[in-house]
């Protein structure tokens, strides 16, 4: 009692306790994240090479960007195409395999594991250049299909219809982390629901579709949203796999800016769009909130 | 107990591939920056290969015991070695000497960003007497020398000799267009094998140089119709099947993945592509085993015209480095240094001192030797000045050629809409609109 009572009396003395602990927070936060947003937001609205001071020239970058540049349109379809395909895809896949390993067998760790390992590696520059050579025309997918019958030198990167399909089923292998919270939230489901629906004489669909998915449904959306933005902003594999080819089918919105910046030297043009994929992302995520009480069971 | 280990053992596979990813997401940065106004020490940057980064570190490991200063070295691809130069120069830290390429060196002076090396010529600290006045010429940007070549090289086409043998066919250099065309339809009825003459958009240089119409701030052309034949000839080449479309393989930067030397059987490979002629040791070693690779001046209405000497790179000094002494001083030893060059050779190209590329000619590889042999005896007496240096925006024009020219092998775009788009919108990149 007494110790207790001397450090609440510590707390309320020393009131800025808490900001000193968040203190390594706070200034990394500000430094990091805050100083260089407001930077960038500035630098949009400039003529900026980075070799010489930029220049100020209002909204130019993005109007060029809306009316004029084609490329800038090619690149938001290209990530449209990539995210909305590639995200349920990888969702529905995620589920698949939680709702076989949510069953305790002895090897179950192993194996999640095991299925988490892609989604920390699939990022990598060297699973992207394996992705690269597996698909080339001599790659293993093609000697593959040799040896079931089908001999060709198909090059999947190269068409414009298979290319973005190679970096989706790349997006889809890694499936670990929406794997593990859908594991976590399978657990939560009460036995109890499933015994009274066995007494109801429920069978195993509609076990799933009338028990499991609306408990899940809180965890969908979750993983909708936070799936949804990291499709937005992916980069790795388009830079590395494809560079955007075959014409523009690939190129990636963080991979265009990217060009824009460090390869054209054109950094407030590439600011510009940062900020405009910010508000992008924005607006879709409200959207998303807004479908939510349509289709997200809410426990009360 | 057992499901404790499992938990722990996931646990540690997952941080080990953390710490294995982290690696290779971030591998190749380097201690950066040596301390600053300490006369004993520079940075010096550069990018390239494996073997240009083990010789050039033993080279400046010579130099500390030659000189007693040492030089900390920062490597990397040629992507990231512009994206990288570009922020530290915006945070005044670019590193004390630089390799520097014909693009971009127009941009950085432009932005006061290199050294001025007149003076250091002038009294002599830069010993220029063994190299040619065209090359010290080079590095000059408006009145000023800002780079020293490291040597020279030259675009040329490369080829397969082993192939045309068979067939007996030999190529002398200096064909033109029409001629190259004939052997492309003759190599592809009889091989299979098609050609790479529109590849990355480096063919552009050339038709321009022979017609006149050579891009400096804007395109040289006075309309799209300038452009069309160069579109045409790719339209025909796709349409006859002698030229490689990427849906037969992927138009590529890299030597290793050229069609050229990579490909599974003669449908997705090619007899030629064009590059610089110091690649000829990387597509040699690239190349299957038995296979001889050669190279010849890239077929032009006007090989006079078209062809020209170039500097293989430039070694340059920052305009803020804290020691312009020293940099220089060590400068003078990537020029003039015989020790330096016994271990560098030519892999920058053919030495620009003419007593070091005399010096060590004996120690060169064959494919050293040929690509020397072809700069200096082949290009260098039928040639044309350089081209002017690259302005602000020809990154992105370069970029859209070889968009334009992937729409018209996919046949999305026809030569006369690639034409139109060209002039247009290269114009407008190269203006800064």
């Amino acid at each position: 009692m007494n110790k207790s009572s001397r450090f609440y009396h510590f707390i309320n003395k020393e009131k800025n306790v808490g900001v000193i602990f968040c203190l390594p927070f706070i200034i990394g936060f500000l430094v990091f994240l805050i100083v260089p947003m407001g930077i960038s937001l500035y630098y949009s609205f400039c003529d900026y090479d980075i070799l010489s001071p930029p220049e100020f020239v209002g909204l130019k970058n993005y109007i060029e960007m809306f009316t004029q540049d084609e490329v800038f349109w090619h690149s938001v379809k290209a990530t449209f195409y990539f995210a909305l395909v590639s995200v349920p895809l990888r969702l529905i896949f995620a589920l698949l395999v939680a709702m076989i390993l949510v069953r305790p067998t002895k090897a179950t760790g192993f194996y999640r594991a095991a299925y988490y390992l892609p989604s920390i590696i699939g990022g990598s520059v060297a699973v992207a250049i394996l992705w690269k050579r597996m698909f080339a025309p001599d790659g293993v997918i093609n000697s593959l299909l040799g040896l079931i019958g089908i001999e060709t030198n198909f090059a999947w990167l190269s068409d414009t219809r298979t290319a973005i399909w190679t970096l989706i089923i790349l997006a889809i292998w890694q499936f670990g982390s929406s794997m593990l919270i859908f594991l976590s939230a399978l657990k939560q489901i009460p036995k109890e629901l499933y015994e009274a629906a066995d007494v109801d004489g429920a069978n195993k669909f509609t076990k799933f579709f009338k028990v499991t998915l609306p408990l899940l449904t809180p965890t969908i959306f979750f993983n909708l949203v936070m799936q949804i933005i990291n499709g937005f902003l992916a980069f790795t594999q388009s830079l590395i796999i494809t560079q955007g080819k075959p014409m523009d089918t690939t190129l990636f919105y963080a991979v265009y800016m990217y060009q824009q910046s460090f390869n054209f030297n054109q950094a407030g043009y590439a600011s510009a769009m940062a900020w405009v994929m910010l508000l992008l992302i924005a607006v879709i995520t409200f959207i998303l909130f807004m479908t939510k009480r349509f289709w997200v069971y809410e426990q009360e | 107990m057992k499901k404790k280990f499992f938990k722990k053992a996931a646990v540690l596979a997952i941080a080990g591939a953390m710490a294995v990813t982290s690696l290779t997401a971030c591998g190749g940065s380097k201690d950066e920056g040596g301390k600053e106004g300490d006369s004993n020490s520079l940075t010096m940057a550069w990018w390239g290969n494996q073997v240009r980064n083990e010789r050039t570190q033993q080279a400046l490991d010579a130099y500390k015991e030659e000189s007693g200063v040492t030089v900390s070295g920062q490597f990397y691809q040629w992507g990231d070695y512009w994206s990288k130069m570009a922020t530290s120069a915006a945070g005044k830290k670019m590193p004390d000497v630089i390799q520097m390429d014909m693009s971009y060196i127009k941009q950085y002076v432009d932005k006061g960003q290199l050294l001025d090396l007149t003076p250091y010529i002038e009294d002599g600290t830069l010993d220029t007497t063994n190299i040619s006045e065209d090359v010290v010429n080079m590095g000059k940007v408006g009145e000023g020398i800002y780079g020293i070549a490291s040597g020279t090289s030259a675009s040329c086409m490369f080829y397969n000799k082993t192939l045309l043998d068979e067939l007996g066919i030999t190529i002398e250099d200096n064909m033109t267009l029409d001629e190259f065309i004939d052997i492309s339809k003759q190599v592809y009825e009889e091989t299979g094998y098609r050609s790479n003459l529109y590849h990355y958009g480096l063919y552009m240089e050339m038709y321009a140089r022979a017609n006149d119409i050579q891009a400096t701030d804007k395109l040289g052309g006075d309309s799209a119709d300038d452009y069309l034949p160069y579109f045409e000839t790719l339209e025909t080449g796709i349409k006859e099947g002698w030229q490689i479309s990427p849906s037969q393989a992927a138009d590529t930067d890299s030597v290793e993945e050229d069609p050229m030397v990579y490909g599974s059987n003669p449908d997705n490979m090619t007899w030629c592509t064009i590059n610089g002629s110091a690649q000829l040791t990387a597509y040699q070693t690239a190349a299957p085993e038995g296979t001889e690779i050669a190279l010849t001046t890239i077929p032009t209405s006007d090989p006079q015209k078209s062809n020209y000497v170039k500097p293989a790179m430039y070694f340059s000094v920052s305009a803020d480095t804290a020691n312009p002494e020293e940099a220089v001083k060590l400068l003078n030893y990537l020029t003039n240094s015989e020790d330096a060059y016994n271990i560098l050779l030519a892999e920058r190209g053919v030495p620009a001192s003419t007593a070091i590329s005399e010096a060590i000619m004996d120690k060169l590889s064959p494919a050293e030797q040929e690509n020397a042999n072809f700069v200096n005896n082949v290009i260098a007496p039928n040639s044309s000045p350089m081209p002017p240096f690259a302005v602000e925006g020809s990154t992105e024009a370069q970029d859209l050629l070889r968009k334009l020219e992937e729409k018209v092998k996919y046949g999305e775009y026809t030569a006369q809409q690639a034409a139109d788009e060209y002039f247009t919108e290269a114009n407008k990149m190269l203006q800064g609109e």
